[in-house]
């Protein structure tokens, strides 16, 4: 199973259930929903996509039917940002 | 040599220069404070630098002992808390905005507060700051904003703590220039410019607030430390003083939303 990681622990702001990550690297910022913040703080340490689901599943509820995808999707732009990486 | 304090925020800077025409520039836009007790900032100045201004890119060296802002016009070579900088600059132009770089390098690198693009002005004690893209209309909300006093036209020196955001009168002036009396005031509001052909003013969401303040600071990032700090004041400011996109009349009546 793929695992994922933040790659710096990114200074970010909470207001109103809403999350900003600044990537200090290159100086850029990622605006992300509850449950995307939710993902963002879990990955402190290596998760897979099965391994987030199952923490939003709890933490939240069930959220939406097609959830593994939109994660994938949600870790696919992470990645894409600088935000994220593959766990060794 | 010769040698003036100047008020810049709450702090003082101590400058040494040979030309007169230079010395004539701070005359003209800076506060000159007579002894100053303390002296926060030591920058040696020299003339002949480089070429004209050609554009806004500044690179930005890190070494051991110092930090280089280098531009077309300008270099600044900078200690490493910014209290004391050697700068060689071209011609005024290149003076004040290395002077901008420096000194808000200084105040981020001591977390004291951030040098903001944007106009600043007084309603009955208050400040209010009107920034947004360029050509969104800073200066003309600040020639809109006659006869309240202004604090700024360009760059607004917003001092941050955890309970207070503070605006003092800034030395950063494109056109207005400043009496050098501004008052420091409590900063009331935050408005993000939009012309347009009514007057309307909407409250932002504090993460949509941050994420739009966050080009509006005049910052080189170079370290990461440097950029958390940026980041840790941008968040205290949010969460103090709330932020509004304005949508303005090229008249004074969008004053009537403000206070």
């Amino acid at each position: 199973m793929v695992q994922y990681i933040q790659v710096n622990d990114y200074e970010t702001a909470e207001f109103d259930g809403e999350w900003v990550v600044l990537n200090t690297d290159k100086y850029t910022v990622t605006k992300l929903n509850e449950i995307g913040g939710f993902c963002w703080s879990m990955m402190k340490d290596a998760q897979t996509v099965d391994s987030l689901c199952q923490a939003i599943e709890q933490e939240f509820g069930r959220a939406s039917d097609n959830l593994s995808e939109d994660i994938e999707a949600f870790l696919y732009e992470l990645m894409e940002y600088g935000l994220i990486q593959h766990a060794v | 040599m010769k040698e003036l304090q100047l008020q810049i925020g709450d702090h003082s800077a101590r400058v040494s220069c040979t030309s007169l025409n230079l010395m004539n520039f701070f005359k003209r836009q800076f506060t000159v404070k007579e002894n100053a007790a303390q002296v926060d900032l030591n920058i040696t100045i020299h003339e002949g630098y480089g070429n004209p201004f050609t554009n806004y890119e500044v690179r930005v060296l890190k070494g051991i002992k110092t930090v280089n802002f280098q531009r077309a016009d300008y270099l600044i070579e900078a200690s490493l808390d910014y209290k004391s900088a050697i700068v060689y600059v071209h011609d005024e132009l290149a003076l004040k905005h290395a002077l901008m770089n420096l000194y808000s390098s200084y105040i981020v690198y001591h977390n004291w507060g951030l040098l903001i693009h944007s106009s600043c002005a007084v309603e009955t004690g208050k400040a209010h700051i009107f920034s947004g893209h360029s050509g969104a209309g800073k200066s003309t909300a600040a020639s809109l904003s006659e006869p309240r006093e202004l604090l700024s036209d360009e760059a607004s020196i917003v001092k941050i703590t955890s309970d207070n955001v503070t605006i003092f009168d800034s030395p950063f002036r494109s056109e207005l220039n400043s009496e050098g009396n501004g008052q420091a005031a409590p900063l009331a509001s935050i408005q993000l410019l939009h012309q347009s052909i009514q007057n309307k003013r909407e409250q932002l969401k504090k993460t949509d607030a941050l994420i739009n303040l966050v080009d509006k600071v005049f910052y080189w990032a170079h370290s990461p430390e440097e950029s958390k700090k940026v980041m840790g004041l941008l968040k205290t400011l949010v969460s103090n003083v709330p932020v509004y996109e304005l949508y303005f009349k090229k008249d004074n009546t969008f004053w009537e939303l403000i206070s």
